[in-house]
């Protein structure tokens, strides 16, 4: 079965086929500036071969429309005919109380769907249209919605309610859902089979970090707390989010620079983090350019980002009662060993023990970087959320 | 590794029948005065691309500076990044030459108000409407900024007056997003429906309006202006107490005093002494305060000096000279 895997942002579209008998990927591209001046669509071809298709992208189902044209094109197509795709997955960022697991959408779905847009007024709607976008293009395939949030969804009450009034739990359902999920579930799985340990039987953190980023603690193969909350703003200090931050600033904030929510918003979600500190960027390698540099607050933004990382480890190690796998994913976890070594410091206490040298230098890819004698190990695992919405695509239409 | 293949992407859709255009892929506004400036920078940043049309490249400059500074402001006040601002600035061109909005699909004119007489040239308006006319095509819409009975006069020498339709951008706050949209006589059910989709785009609420002096923001503000102005002259109270009175008893975010500044003296006398030919009612005279300040040239924020004084845009004290 051929599987056709969108993530649908604001003004992009990411896509991946994948031929799951074989596990194969067989074509993967992304649209980009959908809407805007100079959209195009990018795709790399299994021989390397990088092309770039320049044009008006003006809507998402235009934009799917080519993704369509293009891998059923002789020049740089992979599959004949449309009737060989046999299902559609879709990334769907917020899932609200809603969504537990992925589900087969139909007209009761979508409908569920859309009253979440509420919770996720950026990332839902193109999620949705690239939904209606394949209902209307090819409506007999069907499509699998897999939800951020849904990995997330097994967190005791204690742990996703916020000590707020609870009547604006009922009112708004103001709670923690926590965002990253499809790629929590797949590094967690993942690193216990690589490391040949039974998935159901350990307390695991993942540390999903990039210029986004979030933490989850996972028990007995089910996420327990994670750090981002009802929105992607709390939590980990990140390219351009603060994080945790005392809730009373933001009044504060409000009142002194005669500000309303749009603005504060504007101030948590793209001034701060990294880049707020730092001046410099919200990109790390820019950042570690700087600190070689001997610029102080690069520096000071490079210290609050790993110290933050090390916190909520401390405290999911207490969540959880104890660790057996760390894993390090997403851009930063993955390629920035510094982090990684930054992180870990002096955690021997509690069984986290680096080995240094096969930790240094490593970049992207699956590798025990932790010490022989280590009580806890620590792994790198590269994130793949589309081929997890694809298993689970399959996974349900076989059901 | 080979280099990096482009090519068009159009060879490779599915059909045809979706690739419409879309509805408002490029705007063009013409003069680019404060109103101009204004809607020039709310189309462009809600994404849309906009060419405005200029006497002079150095009004192009200095209106490209304006709408810079506007932005800078936005930034300091955390509305924006440095990164949106370039973006929103890349999607902005002048032209001295009506031939540049040939592609545009919804042209507003804009010309500006005279500087000394406060009113804008019903003959140069004629004109600007016959310019555009010449280069869009027929299907696009020609939008007037206005708030006078003026819709269905500037539409009247086209060839396409189903496409003409009305509409005010107020300028009193920035979160005053509130379009009034005005139908002509020969405005279409359908132009009318796009406009209001327009104002959706860039996320403005609308109201409908029939073609009337003042319509219905200036019509209200100027009596309360009057009246405030007529218990300033007997003395009733202070302009600051008044103003304080507006602002927190009646829930404004400026005082009456002060969005008259906002505004501007010169435009406000002018469209009294135009609801007044109107209707006929002397409540519409403009308070002799108002002809004060107009004649003194004391035209508000603009110039400023109005009914209080202003450094950097920012009122810091009554002016006494009233």
């Amino acid at each position: 079965m051929k599987i056709l895997v969108l993530n649908c942002g604001s003004s992009s579209i990411k896509y991946k086929l994948f031929a799951m008998d074989k596990g194969e990927e067989l074509a993967q591209g992304a649209i980009e500036k959908i809407g805007l001046k100079g959209s195009f669509l990018k795709l790399s071809m299994p021989n390397g071969q990088k092309v770039i298709l320049e044009g008006e992208i003006l809507e998402h189902k235009i934009g799917i429309e080519y993704i369509l044209g293009v891998i059923t094109s002789k020049k740089y197509g992979c599959i004949e005919s449309l009737d060989e795709i046999g299902a559609v997955g879709h990334r769907v960022v917020h899932g609200g109380e809603k969504f537990n697991s992925s589900v087969l959408i139909d007209a009761e779905v979508i409908k569920k769907m859309e009253e979440c847009i509420d919770l996720a007024p950026l990332h839902n709607p193109p999620n949705l249209n690239g939904i209606y976008a394949i209902s209307e293009l090819i409506p007999n395939v069907p499509q699998v919605g897999v939800f951020d949030t849904a990995f997330h969804q097994t967190m005791p009450e204690h742990a996703y309610m916020y000590g707020l009034p609870y009547s604006l739990y009922e009112k708004y359902s103001i709670r923690r859902y926590g965002f990253h999920g499809t790629s929590h579930r797949y590094v967690s799985r993942r690193a216990c089979e690589f490391l040949n340990i039974p998935y159901e039987e350990q307390k695991i953190i993942t540390a999903h970090i990039g210029n986004g980023g979030s933490i989850a603690a996972i028990k007995d193969g089910v996420s327990i707390d994670t750090s981002m909350g009802m929105t992607p703003v709390e939590g980990l200090l990140m390219g351009t989010r603060c994080g945790d931050v005392d809730a009373g600033i933001l009044s504060y904030i409000m009142e002194k620079e005669n500000i309303g929510p749009q603005a504060i918003s504007t101030i948590v979600n793209k001034y701060s983090g990294v880049i707020g500190i730092s001046g410099v960027s919200s990109d790390m390698r820019e950042i570690e350019d700087a600190i070689a540099a001997g610029h102080q607050r690069a520096t000071l933004a490079m210290k609050m980002y790993d110290y933050r990382i090390k916190k909520y480890i401390g405290s999911y190690a207490a969540a959880l009662g104890g660790l057996d796998v760390l894993v390090f994913t997403g851009g930063v976890g993955e390629n920035q060993f510094s982090t990684r070594q930054a992180v870990c410091e002096n955690m021997e206490y509690m069984g986290i023990k680096l080995d240094k040298e096969v930790n240094w230098g490593m970049r992207g890819k699956e590798k025990i970087i932790s010490a022989p004698d280590s009580k806890v190990k620590v792994v790198v695992i590269p994130t793949d959320e589309e081929f997890m919405i694809a298993s689970d695509t399959k996974d349900i239409l076989g059901k | 590794m080979a280099e990096t293949i482009i090519e068009p992407i159009e060879n490779f859709g599915l059909s045809d029948k979706d690739r419409k255009k879309s509805l408002f892929s490029k705007i063009g506004v013409v003069g680019c005065g404060k109103d101009g400036r204004n809607i020039v920078r709310l189309t462009a940043s809600a994404g849309l691309e906009v060419t405005f049309i200029e006497i002079s490249q150095e009004k192009i400059d200095y209106a490209l500076d304006k709408i810079s500074t506007d932005l800078d402001t936005k930034i300091e006040g955390w509305g924006l990044t440095p990164g949106e601002k370039r973006m929103v600035m890349g999607r902005i061109k002048g032209s001295t030459d009506f031939a540049a909005l040939k592609n545009c699909d919804f042209v507003i004119e804009c010309v500006r108000y005279d500087e000394s007489t406060g009113e804008r040239s019903t003959p140069q308006r004629k004109e600007a409407f016959k310019n555009i006319e010449n280069v869009v095509s027929p299907k696009a819409i020609i939008a007037t900024n206005a708030t006078t009975v003026i819709i269905s006069e500037l539409a009247s020498e086209l060839q396409h007056k189903d496409r003409c339709v009305s509409m005010h951008f107020p300028v009193a706050h920035a979160e005053a997003k509130l379009l009034e949209v005005v139908k002509g006589i020969y405005t279409s059910e359908e132009v009318y429906q796009q406009v209001l989709l327009f104002a959706k785009l860039i996320k403005y609420d609308t109201i409908e309006v029939h073609e009337s002096s003042g319509l219905v923001s200036l019509r209200l503000l100027v009596i309360i202006l009057n009246e405030a102005c007529q218990m300033m002259m007997e003395n009733v109270a202070a302009m600051e107490s008044i103003d304080k009175m507006f602002e927190v008893v009646y829930g404004m975010r400026l005082g009456i005093f002060q969005m008259a500044d906002i505004v501007g003296i010169e435009k406000i006398v002018s469209l009294m002494e135009d609801m007044f030919d109107e209707y006929g009612d002397k409540k519409y005279k403009p308070s002799p305060v108002l002809w004060r300040l107009y004649r003194t040239k004391q035209l508000g924020v603009s110039s400023g000096k109005g009914f209080f004084i202003y450094e950097n845009g920012k009122p810091v004290r009554a002016n006494i000279f009233i």
